[in-house]
This record gives structure tokens, C-alpha cells and sequence, in this order.
């Protein structure tokens, strides 16, 4: 488990070690560029610790909006399809419309249609 | 059409016949290592070629691999910083959010894998990432992460400088051998980059204190346990 105020941590510039209080194990996050790619090659090691920061951000900003949805439905329990209005209703979301629609088990994808 | 629910065990016989099997269950179905990191329950061919060529098994199978991931117990404690103490959060939306934070980190890499190939660049580096970022729209990071940056750097030049003791340095998960350096205070010590500290546990033994030079030795002590074993000053000792 990581220590707690992982978080204050970083901004107080505790960071210690690559396995330190950063949030996201950096490795891991090295292996996802890796897989979004067959042409990325080479990663800075600093690139992995920058996006373990982006991804909390990212992460924060999701839940907060998800958490909105859930709280206009009235429900105390974030549920995917809040995830998923989140995701509809912000623009910088948009690349993920396609994840969350394919996980809520509906397909929101336009269908190609033929004009009679 | 309906998926598959995550959490049905599908296909094991294609999947031990692909060589595919790992022991990274978790319970829940995996997915074939090639495949994107979008959509969880694409459908998957197994057994084309990977292991068999004569043979190939025509199976599809819905897989959820892991290590495509971040942590999902990483995901849950950021999003519970952000939540109210009475919210709860359900296990498919944790998965979502995991899966997301995935496809995000592939997005980004992506247009900042483009702009080094038109710089004719092989290395992707952290100022790649924030161009990507302003440029899809995700502006308000750039500030917040350039600071998480230059304050990183600061503290690894301060961690790589010629002044700091070899004392102040810490172990990572491996460590490199390089040479011991001499008991009294090194006038020089080779350069090294930051993953490949040596923890000081053996140090503070031998010197009977704790090294308290700054504030990340004290911290690093958390740390301790697993690199305690490696010892590169037994010699001084």
C-alpha cells in the first residue's frame, strides 16, 4: 500500500524513488504507450512520471464530472452509465464515446445508412 | 446486441492451446495481448497462428487482460480523493474509469508519437506529451504538470549532483553495480541516473545514524525493506 499523503507528497517534492509516491506504477504506464503503438520505439524516462501525474488529473476531472451525473440522478453510487454521460456531455472525452458505449452494452455508434 | 458478461470464465481450452495462459487471473476474462486497448469485450481469435500454425482454433473469446491497466486499486484511491466520504462507487464504473485512463494515456501517446516521427525524433519525451495535451484539448494540465515536472528535475539534479553525498541516494527496484565509493566524502562519484541509486540502509549502519542530510532520506525509510539485502558497502563494513 502506498503511504498515505502520497498526494501532498508530490507537491511537497517528496518524490523519493521511481517506486515512491508517485500514484501510477510508472512501468505499467510504460507499457500501455507501448501498447497504443507499434511505431513507439523509445520513451523518455521522465515521459512515464509526467503522465502519472496527467492521469490523476485525468482521473479526478472523470470522477467529478461522473459524480455530477450521479448526483442530478439523485443516487448516492456512481454507476458506469454516469461515467459514460460524463463522457457525452465533454468534448475533450470524446476519443472515449466509443469505450463507454461499447460497455454499457449499447451500441451508440451511427450505423451506415442507405438513403432509398 | 448483448456482450458477454465480464465475469464468465470463457474458452479454456483455446486459450491453453494458444500458449495464452498466464497466471494473472483475477477472475474476471482476459484479453488476447495483441489487441487494442479500446473496448474490453472485443472479440478475439485465439490460437491464429500464435503457437500452432497447422491448427489454428477458430475461437473467440472475450479476455480482460491486466497488465493493459493501470492498478485498478491506484484508480479507486484518486477517485476517492475527489469524493464525498458517503459516495460509493460501483465495480463496473471503477473498471470503466480504469479502462479510460488506458485509452487516454494511448491517445496522448499517439499525436506525440506522430510529432516525433515528423521531427524525425525516436524518443518521445515529457514536452511531446504536454504539446499532445494542449493540442487535444486537455490545456488546463499543461500548468499543473509542468510544475510536477520542473520540480521532478530539481530534485533529480539535486539528487545527481557532484555536492550531494552518495548517502542521499536511493535504491529503485534494481540496482546497478557500480564502483563503492571511498568512506570519507567522495571529492567525485560517477554520474549516475536516478533509478539506479543505492539505498543508504547499509550506510547508516556502518556510520550508527541515520542519514538525516534532507528531508528524502528520513522518508525513504518506508522504502527500506526491500533493498535493505543488497549491500554494496559490506566491504566498509
Amino acid at each position: 500500500m502506498r503511504q498515505p499523503g502520497a498526494y501532498s507528497g508530490l507537491l511537497a517534492g517528496g518524490i523519493s524513488g521511481k517506486t515512491g509516491p508517485h500514484s501510477l506504477p510508472l512501468a505499467r504506464i510504460k507499457k500501455i504507450m507501448k501498447n497504443s503503438n507499434d511505431e513507439v520505439k523509445m520513451i523518455s524516462g521522465e515521459a512515464p512520471i509526467v503522465f502519472s501525474k496527467a492521469c490523476e488529473l485525468f482521473i479526478e476531472e472523470l470522477t467529478k464530472r461522473a459524480w455530477m451525473m450521479t448526483l442530478q440522478a439523485k443516487r448516492r453510487t456512481l454507476h458506469r452509465e454516469d461515467v459514460a454521460s460524463a463522457v457525452m456531455n465533454i468534448d475533450i472525452f470524446d476519443f472515449l464515446v466509443n469505450l463507454v458505449s461499447e460497455n454499457s452494452g449499447k451500441s451508440e455508434d451511427p450505423q451506415p445508412v442507405t438513403e432509398a | 446486441m448483448e456482450e458477454v458478461p465480464k465475469t464468465t470464465c470463457t474458452s479454456w481450452t483455446a486459450q491453453q492451446a494458444a500458449g495464452n495462459f498466464s497466471n494473472n487471473s483475477t477472475g474476471r476474462e482476459r484479453r488476447h495481448p495483441g489487441n487494442t486497448t479500446t473496448g474490453l469485450v472485443t472479440p478475439v481469435v485465439i490460437g491464429s497462428g500464435t503457437n500452432d500454425p497447422n491448427n489454428p482454433i477458430p475461437h473467440q473469446t472475450f479476455k480482460r487482460e491486466q497488465d493493459q491497466y493501470v492498478p485498478i486499486a491506484n484508480v479507486i484511491r484518486i477517485m476517492k480523493r475527489i469524493l464525498p466520504a458517503h459516495a460509493k462507487i460501483s465495480d463496473d464504473a471503477k473498471e470503466t474509469i480504469q479502462e479510460c485512463v488506458s485509452e487516454y494515456i494511448s491517445f496522448i501517446t499517439s499525436v506525440a508519437n506522430e510529432k516525433c516521427h515528423q521531427e524525425h525524433r525516436k524518443t518521445i519525451t515529457p514536452e511531446d506529451i504536454l504539446y499532445s495535451m494542449e493540442k487535444l484539448g486537455f490545456e488546463n494540465y499543461i500548468e499543473p504538470l509542468t510544475l510536477f515536472l520542473n520540480k521532478y528535475r530539481e530534485q533529480d539534479m539535486e539528487r545527481n549532483s557532484v555536492l550531494a553525498e552518495p548517502f542521499t541516494r536511493r535504491a529503485v527496484r534494481f540496482v546497478q553495480p557500480q564502483q563503492p565509493a571511498p568512506i570519507a566524502p567522495a571529492p567525485t562519484m560517477p554520474t549516475v541516473h536516478h533509478q539506479n541509486y543505492i539505498y543508504p540502509s547499509a550506510i547508516n549502519n556502518y556510520f550508527g545514524q541515520t542519514m538525516g542530510g534532507n528531508g528524502e532520506c528520513s522518508s525513504s525509510s518506508g522504502a527500506g525493506p526491500t533493498n535493505a539485502e543488497f549491500n554494496p558497502y559490506a566491504q566498509f563494513k
